[in-house]
Order: structure tokens, then sequence, then C-alpha cells
């Protein structure tokens, strides 16, 4: 299998006031393959979207890119000059952003926004551009388009403006998606369509998704891969199914346990069955070289203690997690 | 046989549904402006004078620097509104100098703005080193006294109104660059801004069609106001003899006849009415305009 993306050994940091350098992504190594999708799955603060935005090249003017190498269907995407990296953005990847009701700009009709992203890419203007447009907008699924092309932003629901965030992103016929937390925002009924609504189009457009979110339990069937992040590591990633039916690390597993398996006409089993993961990320310059999740986790032991936190280690084919009591945890 | 009486037909016409809104940011915000009373209120005032300052000298043909009469004549002689102390036609004064005055006004205006918007917005978007540089610059325009900055000026190339108009501008730009500057800061890290440059925009892509359209309210309304200051500008730069003396204006009329002011009160009061009421009127314009753009305004009402 030929990686799209390669992100390899990635460490961000943030340049505190006092100018020390505070690790924000540390040692983060993962792939991307055409037309899949991986899901990269943590809390707030767990640098989930620090990473989407350094694979952007859009890293806030204080954080930092100490070490490591991004590739892109095997170019450094580090080492290029604005102008290009300008380019990539948009035509080779794109990103759907969290917040719909605000990443549209007020002032300028869906079809002016979806137009320009098509001049910039893709060469197109007039009355080819607007036809494109409507294409893009009848393939994310909005009903009426050529009613809703010349909307204003504020004249569409939530659902809807994500629709257009998305018609947006796939305009300059992107390779990767990357897209951070589409859907946390909305409602559920909506969210459920807009996962489906990715999945179709990656379907039809063979775009590799990067989705980022905090929910295991929605990205079981769309993600292909999952990787755990927490506090800025790695801690476990492997194929989706394996991680939802057997996971491994103790911070994964309350992941999953967060989620709430209901089925229509049955009572749940028990709400206790409900779990929360008591305490929060350490915050950044925190974090000592030992596991990030020890103060949290239930399960720790000396060995935890008195150990840095251990390498990814394969425990099954395509599944690796990094923890000390892995064996214990699997028991 | 019964008579069959005609079915009566209520016929609704399309004009008597309600007209289709404006839906366009701009639109809405005319609709706003116009419901706001004191902007209606300026906005015919400003209209009326404009009006008269425009059509006036085709009614009332009398030159305003010829001498028409003896000094000091009283309103309602042959000059409606009386003489001057060299026996020029006061209400001819009026109506050219309004020309006069209100064209040195919008032009220091726009100058304020063009200047304004330039040092703002690349120092609000770049940030780093250009902000600190361009921060600095303003500030040292900003601590210069904008009267005796603007009077050397005016001393050295010459009291010409292109040259007053010019030095108005030079000395009152810091503010509307500040404005424009917060305002970058502000829209430079929203959500939409990110996912422009997320969707490939370049850096003048983002300042010319993503931010500077909606710094823009704050810009015009401060560019209205704008227009105001300079016309006080104006007048207090001629009241300090350093006007024009070749262009009637609103301020030279009151800078030369405030010597005579207990003998011809007209003289002095008559243009400096005309200044106030232009710059109530682009006040309370401005006024509508910041109730029609400000959200938090328009959710009240």
């Amino acid at each position: 299998m030929v990686a799209l993306l390669e992100v390899d050994q990635l460490n961000v940091s943030m340049r505190s006031e006092a100018g020390r350098l505070v690790p924000v992504i540390e040692n983060l190594s993962f792939a991307v393959a055409p037309a899949q999708t991986l899901a990269l799955v943590g809390e707030s603060g767990c640098g989930k979207s620090m990473t989407a935005l350094a694979l952007m090249g859009l890293l806030p003017e204080d954080f930092v890119i100490t070490s490591g190498r991004i590739l892109l269907e095997g170019r450094d995407i580090l080492s290029l000059p604005a102008r290009d990296m300008r380019a990539l953005r948009g035509s080779a990847m794109s990103m759907i952003f969290q917040e719909p009701m605000t990443a549209l700009n007020p002032l300028f009709t869906v079809g002016d926004q979806i137009g320009e992203v098509l001049r910039w890419h893709r060469g197109l203007g007039g009355a080819a551009a607007r036809e494109q447009v409507l294409a893009l907008l009848r393939a994310v699924q909005i009903p009426a388009p050529e009613r809703r092309i010349d909307a204003y932003p504020h004249q569409l629901s939530g659902g809807m403006r994500q629709r257009v965030m998305i018609a947006m992103a796939l305009a300059g016929k992107p390779k990767l998606l990357i897209a951070d937390e589409p859907t946390t925002a909305l409602d559920v009924t909506v969210q459920a369509q807009i996962f489906d609504l990715l999945a179709q189009l990656q379907r039809e457009t063979g775009t590799a998704i990067l989705l980022i979110t905090h929910d295991l339990g929605a990205v079981g069937e769309l993600a292909n891969e999952i990787l755990v992040l927490y506090a800025g590591r790695c801690i476990e990633a492997g194929a989706s199914a394996g991680i939802v039916a057997q996971p491994r690390h103790p911070y994964t597993r309350g992941l999953l346990r967060c989620v709430a398996h209901l089925q229509l006409g049955q009572a749940p089993k028990s709400w206790t069955d409900l779990g929360e993961i008591p305490g929060m990320v350490p915050p950044l310059g925190a974090r000592g070289a030992e596991c990030a999740f020890l103060a949290r986790c239930a399960k720790a032991a000396d060995v935890c203690r008195s150990n840095p936190q251990p390498i990814l280690e394969p425990i099954a084919a395509g599944h690796a997690v990094s923890c000390w009591c892995k064996a214990a945890v699997a028991a | 046989m019964t008579t069959l009486e005609a079915p009566t037909l209520t016929i609704v016409s399309a004009i008597d549904m309600p007209a289709r809104r404006a839906t366009s940011p701009a639109g809405i915000a005319m609709r706003q402006f116009l419901k706001s009373p004191s902007g209606v209120v300026g906005l015919c005032l400003l209209a009326l004078i404009i009006v008269g300052t425009l059509v006036g000298p085709h009614l009332y043909r009398v030159d305003p620097l010829d001498l028409v009469g003896a000094p000091f004549m009283p309103p309602d002689s042959d000059a409606w509104l009386g003489t001057d102390y060299l026996g020029r036609d006061v209400l001819a004064g009026l109506i050219y100098g309004g020309r006069a005055t209100l064209a040195v006004g919008a032009v220091a205006a726009l100058i304020t703005i063009a200047i304004g918007l330039l040092i703002g917005s690349l120092s609000g978007f770049f940030g780093g080193v250009v902000d600190v540089v361009l921060v600095k610059i303003t500030e040292f325009f900003q601590i210069l006294p904008p009267l005796l900055f603007a009077m050397v000026l005016v001393t050295l190339f010459g009291s010409k109104l292109s040259t007053i108009t010019v030095a108005i501008g030079a000395v009152s730009w810091t503010s509307a660059a500040r404005l424009t500057r917060a305002e970058f800061m502000r829209l430079r890290d929203l959500d939409f801004v990110k996912a422009s440059r997320a969707a490939g925009a370049s850096d003048r892509h983002l300042m010319l069609r993503v931010l500077l359209p909606n710094a823009l309210p704050a810009v015009i309304v401060s560019a209205t106001l704008a227009i105001g200051v300079a016309i006080l500008f104006e007048g207090g730069l001629s009241f300090l003899g350093l006007g024009d003396p070749n262009v009637m204006s609103w301020g030279l009329m009151l800078g030369q006849n405030r010597n005579y002011i207990l003998d011809a009160w007209w003289a002095v009061i008559f243009p400096g009415m005309a200044i106030f009421l232009a710059v109530l009127a682009i006040s309370l314009v401005g006024d509508g305009l910041n109730d029609a753009i400000n959200p938090r305004l328009r959710r009240r009402s």
C-alpha cells in the first residue's frame, strides 16, 4: 500500500512567553492511503487540531515544528516555500472546520465562495464555474441548489452550511480531506447525515479522509484505521474494527465506554455502563516522560510510575499500543 | 327565476404582497439605516445642504468675491443675508463656500481613510515586525498636536485649498489606522478567515476580499465622522487666518469677519450656523450607520 500522506516522527512545540519550547505533539507517525479514512481520536487538548494545522501549514505563529517530516505523495511539504504550500492548500489537501456557523464569510453568497476555490485551483470562471458550483451543491445533497447558490450563509442552517463547507473543500478535487470535528456543532441526526455524506463522497471521488473527532463511537463505521492521541502522544493505533472490538489501552477503553449504545425498543442494559474518565488532560508544560495518562488511569501500577512512557508496540497484526499494562488490560 | 349574482372575486395581486426583502448584508444594513430616525433626519439635512450648494449658484447669481455694495449692510437689504466687512454678499458666500467646505471635508476624509486603511490593514494583517514598525509610525503622528502640525504644513506649502486638504488628511489618519488595525486583528483569527486560508487564498485575497469587506462597516462609520472633523478643521485653520483667500469657504468667512462680529453679526453667525448644521447632519448620518451595522443594537430593536 502506497501512502498518500506519511507523517514521520512529527514533533510540534509551542513557544512559551519565556521563550521555552513546550512540546505539543511528540513523535507522531502515521500514514493515510488513498481513498482510506484515518480517524484521529482524543479529548480536547490532545493535539488533534494542531496535527491538522501542521499538515496544512497553518500552525499559529507561536507553534513550531521542531522535527519530523510530512510527506504528501512522497514530497516533503515542510520544506516547500510558502507559495507552493499555498498552491497545495485547497487542491492537494483541504480542510473542513468544526464550526459551520462561523466558517463561511458572512458577506458573500455561497456560490461566490465556492466559485473562488474553483477559480484558484481549476481556473474556472463565469458560467462554467457556476455550473460546477451547482454540481458540487448537488453532490453534497443540498436541496434546490439553484436557489441556495445565491444564498448568504445566514440564510442556511448549520447542517446546510457544513454541506457547503464540504462542497468548498471538495471544489479543488483534493486527494486528502482533513475534517476537524465536522459534526461536533451539529445535532445528532444531522451528524449521521454528514458522516454518510462523507463516506459516499469518498466512494465517488476516492479522496482520503483524515477525520478528527473525540467521538470514538461515531468513527467505527467510517474509519478504516484509528489513531488514539493522548497529550500529544499516540497511545494506540490500528485497524478500526480491532480497536473498537478490543481496545487495549485504558484510555481507549475509557473513550469507548463514554459512548452510549442505545437500541430502539431495548432498555439500556445499565446506565452504569456509561463511563467517564476522571480528571483531565495534563496541560502543556506539565507533561513528564512518564505515561501522560498515569494520573487518570485506574490500572496504573508501579511499573508505570518508575518508567518513561513505553514506545508503541505491536500486539497483533495492525494494532499497536503504548502501555506497560497491556497484558493486564486485555485480560 | 332567481337572479344569479356574480360571484365576488377577491383578487390578490402581486402588488399587495410584501416586496421581496433584500437579503444581502448591504441591503439589510440599508433597511436598518432607513429605520433609524437620526440617520434619516441627518441624511435629509445633508441632502438639503448639498443640493443647496449645487443648485444655489444657478438661482442666486452673485459672485461671492464681488463687492456688491457697502460693507456691513444688514440682512434684508439688497443682499438677503447682508454683506461682510468688504461688502461681499453673505448668501453668495454661503452657497459657494459650501462647495469648497464640503469638498475639503470629503476629500480630506478620503485621504484620512486611505492612509488609515493602508497602514492599519498591513499592521493588523501581518503582525510581528511589520506591526511594530507601523504602530510606532502611527504613534509618532498621534503625539503631534494636530492643529499645530497642520498649521506648520500649511505655512510651509502655502495656504491653497489643496494643501489645506492634504494637511488635514495627514494629521488625522491615525485613529482610522488604529481602528482598521484592531478590526483586522479581530477578524484575522475568525473561522472563515482560517477556512479561506485552508482553501488556498492568497494574502492579497485575504486582505482585500475577506478581511476588508468585513472591516468596512466600522471604517465607513469612522469615515463619515471624519468628514465632520475635517470640516471643523478647515474652519479652525481659516479662523486662524490660514484659509485659502482666493476660494470662498465657510471657514474663511468666519475667520475674516470675526473681528467685526459686534458690528455685523450676520457675517459670522450664518457661516457658523452652516458649519454647525453640516457637521450635525454628518454626525446624525454616522449615528444611523452605526445603528445599522451594529448587530447588538439591531437585536435589541
